[in-house]
C-alpha cells in the first residue's frame, strides 16, 4: 500500500508529523525524480555526442599533441588523458551543481523546490547522481579512446585503492559542488561570472595536464584544498606506478585519506548552509524569489 | 452581456500624412548604430557591473593567464630546446585564443540569457532591426573583454617569459590586415554558434567552450599542424583562425616556427615552401574567412526561421 495514502487528522499539525519510513521514501524519490532528467537527457537532445564527448576529446588531443610536439615521454600523454577524462567531473560539478540553485532560482523552480516537503539536500544529490551517470559517459569515452588511440598504457598495481580513490574523488567534488551551490545562490549574478573563474586557473593549479609537484607550494596548497587536485595525482600515481616524474607529492594513501577528510567536511558544511538558505528563505522569501 | 465594440483609432488628419511609416520600417543606418550602440552598452554592464573594479580586473585576467601558464609549465616539465623554441610560439597563440573564445562564445551567451533568464529574446527578435544587430552588440562587450585579456597574456609573455619583443620588428601591415579579416571570421563563428545556441537548450553554455576547444586542437594554435596527421591537417587548413593565427604569429614574431609549414606538414609537402609568405597567409585569410563568414550567416538565418516557426524564442530548459 502507498505511503501517501490519505489518512484523516485533527489538523494540519498532525498532519505534517509524517513517519520516518515516509520522510525516507519522499527523499529518495526526490533523488530519483532529480537525477531523471539528466539520465534521461542522454537519450533527447543528439547533439549531447558531439558537443559533450567528440568535442572534449577533441580538445583534450589538443595537449596530446603539444605533448607529442615536445617530444615529450610517452607517459605525459597518460597525464593528459587522465587529466581530460576528469575534467568531465569537474566542469559538470561547477556548470550543473554550483549554479543550479542559482538557476532554478531564475527560472522560478527554487520556491518549489523549498516548499516542498523533502530535504534540499536530496535534490542535490539527485543532481550529482544524474550529473555523475552524465559525465562518466564523456570521461570513459575519453579514457577509453585516446588510450586506445594514442597508444597509453596504464600500470596499475593496486586496483582497489584506484577504485577507492576515484569514488573519494567524485564525493569530495559534488561535495563541493553542493557547498558553491548554496553559495552561488547568495552571490546571485556574480555565480555565472566565478563559474568562469572556476575553469581555466583550477586547471592550472590542479595540474590537469602536468604532474602537480612542480607547482611548489602552489601545488600543496592545491592539494590540500582542491578535490580534483588531490584525486588526479593520487590515480596518476596509482595508474602510473613507477613513473620517476610523479614526485613531491604525498603517496596515494595519505592521499586518500586527504580525500575522505575533504568529502566529511564538504558534506557537513553543505548541509549546513543549506538549512540555513532553506530557513532564509521561508522566513525572508527573498533568496527563493526570482530577479530578488 | 454585451461586449463594447474596440473604439476606432482617431487620426488628427490624414492618416496617409500622420502615420510614420519609417517607425515600423526603422531609420535605416542610423537606427542600426542606435541599436548597436544601445546592445553594446547592455552587454557591457551585464559583463562588468556584477563586481566591483579590482575582482573584475582579476577575473578578465586570470582565465587565459591559467591558460597561458599551464601550458609554460607543460613546456617547462618537459624542457629542452624544442621547449624553449615553442615559448614565443606558445604564449602568442594563448594570447590569440582567448580573443577567439571570448568572440565565439559572446553572442551564443547573449542568445542563452536573453531567451532562458531575462526571457527577452522573442522581442528582440521582433524589433525593426532583428537580432544579428542586437547579438552583434551584445557580444561587443564580451569581444573588447577577450581583447584586453590577449593583450595582458602577451604583456605577461613579454614581461616573465621572456618573449622576444621588437615594435620595429613587426609587419604592422601584416598585423593589422589579418586582425581585420580574422576579426570578422571569429565574429562569424561566434554567429554560427548563436545560431546553434537557438535551437539548443540551456546546456549550451558550455558549447562555444567545447567548440573552441575542438578548434584548438585544429588550427596550429599552441603547437605546430605538422604534428598532426595530414588529412586532419587539411581540415585546419580550411579554418580562417588557422590563417589568422600563423599571420599575426609571422608579423609580431619574426623568425618564429611556423604553425602551417615546415618538415612533416601538408603545406610543404605540397607547396615544397617551408612556410607560407604574407601575401599567401592574407589571401588564403580572406578566401576562407569569406566562406566561413557566409556560410555562418547563411546557417543564422535558417536557425532564425527555424526558432520563429517552432516557438523556440521563449523556450526555457533544464535538467
Amino acid at each position: 500500500m502507498s505511503i501517501y495514502v490519505h489518512r484523516p487528522t485533527a489538523g494540519p499539525v498532525e498532519a505534517a508529523n509524517w513517519t520516518q519510513r515516509q520522510v525516507i521514501a519522499t527523499n529518495l524519490r526526490t533523488v530519483v525524480g532529480r537525477a531523471y532528467p539528466r539520465v534521461r537527457a542522454l537519450a533527447r537532445e543528439k547533439s549531447w555526442l558531439l558537443f559533450e564527448i567528440l568535442l572534449p576529446f577533441l580538445a583534450t588531443s589538443g595537449f596530446v599533441f603539444v605533448y607529442r610536439a615536445l617530444q615529450a615521454p610517452a607517459a605525459y600523454v597518460g597525464f593528459v588523458v587522465v587529466g581530460g577524462a576528469m575534467i568531465a567531473f569537474w566542469l559538470n560539478v561547477i556548470w550543473s551543481m554550483a549554479q543550479q540553485l542559482w538557476w532554478e532560482k531564475s527560472q522560478g523552480n527554487l520556491e518549489l523546490y523549498f516548499a516542498a516537503p523533502m530535504h534540499i539536500m536530496a535534490v542535490l544529490l539527485g543532481m550529482a547522481i544524474g550529473g555523475i551517470v552524465l559525465s562518466s559517459t564523456r570521461a570513459l569515452v575519453v579514457l577509453v579512446v585516446a588510450s586506445t588511440l594514442y597508444g597509453v598504457t596504464f600500470v596499475v598495481d593496486q586496483w582497489l585503492l584506484l577504485g577507492a580513490v576515484f569514488v573519494l574523488t567524485l564525493a569530495a567534488l559534488y561535495g563541493l559542488g553542493m557547498i558553491l551551490a548554496g553559495v552561488f545562490l547568495v552571490w546571485g549574478r556574480e555565480a555565472w561570472h566565478l563559474t568562469q573563474l572556476l575553469q581555466e586557473p583550477i586547471y592550472f593549479v590542479s595540474g590537469l595536464n602536468f604532474p602537480i609537484g612542480r607547482l611548489g607550494l602552489i601545488g600543496g596548497l592545491a592539494i590540500a584544498l582542491l578535490p580534483l587536485a588531490v584525486g588526479l595525482d593520487a590515480m596518476r600515481q596509482l595508474a602510473f606506478v613507477g613513473q620517476p616524474y610523479v614526485t613531491g607529492t604525498p603517496p596515494p594513501e595519505v592521499e586518500a585519506l586527504i580525500l575522505v577528510v575533504m568529502t566529511v567536511v564538504f558534506f557537513v558544511i553543505a548541509t549546513w548552509l543549506l538549512r540555513t538558505l532553506e530557513r532564509l528563505a521561508r522566513r525572508e522569501g527573498r533568496l527563493s524569489m526570482r530577479w530578488q | 452581456m454585451a461586449v463594447d465594440a474596440p473604439a476606432k483609432v482617431r487620426f488628427a488628419g490624414d492618416p496617409a500624412k500622420t502615420f510614420d511609416r519609417r517607425r515600423p520600417d526603422g531609420h535605416g543606418p542610423r537606427d542600426t548604430v542606435r541599436s548597436f550602440r544601445t546592445a553594446a552598452t547592455l552587454g557591457w554592464r551585464i559583463e562588468a557591473n556584477w563586481t566591483d573594479p579590482t575582482l573584475f580586473l582579476i577575473y578578465s585576467v586570470a582565465k587565459p593567464l591559467a591558460a597561458a601558464l599551464l601550458l609554460i609549465v607543460m613546456l617547462d616539465v618537459v624542457g629542452g630546446a624544442a621547449a624553449r623554441q615553442l615559448r614565443g610560439f606558445v604564449i602568442v597563440g594563448s594570447a590569440l585564443w582567448a580573443f577567439v573564445q571570448s568572440g565565439m562564445s559572446g553572442l551564443a551567451q547573449a542568445v542563452l540569457e536573453d531567451r532562458e533568464r531575462y526571457r527577452m529574446l522573442k522581442y528582440l527578435c521582433v524589433s525593426p532591426e532583428g537580432l544579428v544587430v542586437l547579438l552583434l552588440g551584445r557580444g561587443a562587450a564580451r569581444i573588447l573583454i577577450g581583447a584586453f585579456a590577449a593583450a595582458i597574456t602577451l604583456v605577461f609573455g613579454i614581461a616573465f617569459v621572456g618573449v622576444r619583443f621588437d615594435p620595429l620588428g613587426i609587419d604592422w601591415l601584416l598585423l593589422v590586415s589579418a586582425s581585420a579579416i580574422g576579426f570578422v571570421s571569429i565574429v562569424a563563428l561566434g554567429m554560427a554558434m548563436a545560431a546553434v545556441c537557438l535551437q539548443s537548450r540551456q546546456e549550451a553554455w558550455s558549447y562555444p567552450e567545447a567548440v573552441a576547444g575542438a578548434l584548438f586542437l585544429l588550427c596550429g594554435v599552441v603547437f605546430p599542424l605538422a604534428v598532426l596527421p595530414q588529412f586532419v591537417q587539411a581540415v585546419g587548413l580550411a579554418i580562417p583562425i588557422t590563417w589568422w593565427i600563423e599571420a599575426v604569429r609571422d608579423a609580431v614574431l619574426a623568425g618564429a616556427p611556423s604553425s602551417i609549414g615546415g618538415p612533416g606538414s601538408l603545406w610543404t609537402s605540397v607547396t615544397g615552401s617551408a612556410r607560407p609568405d604574407a601575401t599567401t597567409l592574407l589571401i588564403a585569410l580572406l578566401a576562407t574567412g569569406a566562406v566561413g563568414t557566409l556560410a555562418s550567416a547563411l546557417l543564422f538565418r535558417i536557425s532564425e526561421r527555424r526558432a520563429k516557426a517552432r516557438g523556440l524564442l521563449d523556450q526555457t530548459t533544464g535538467s
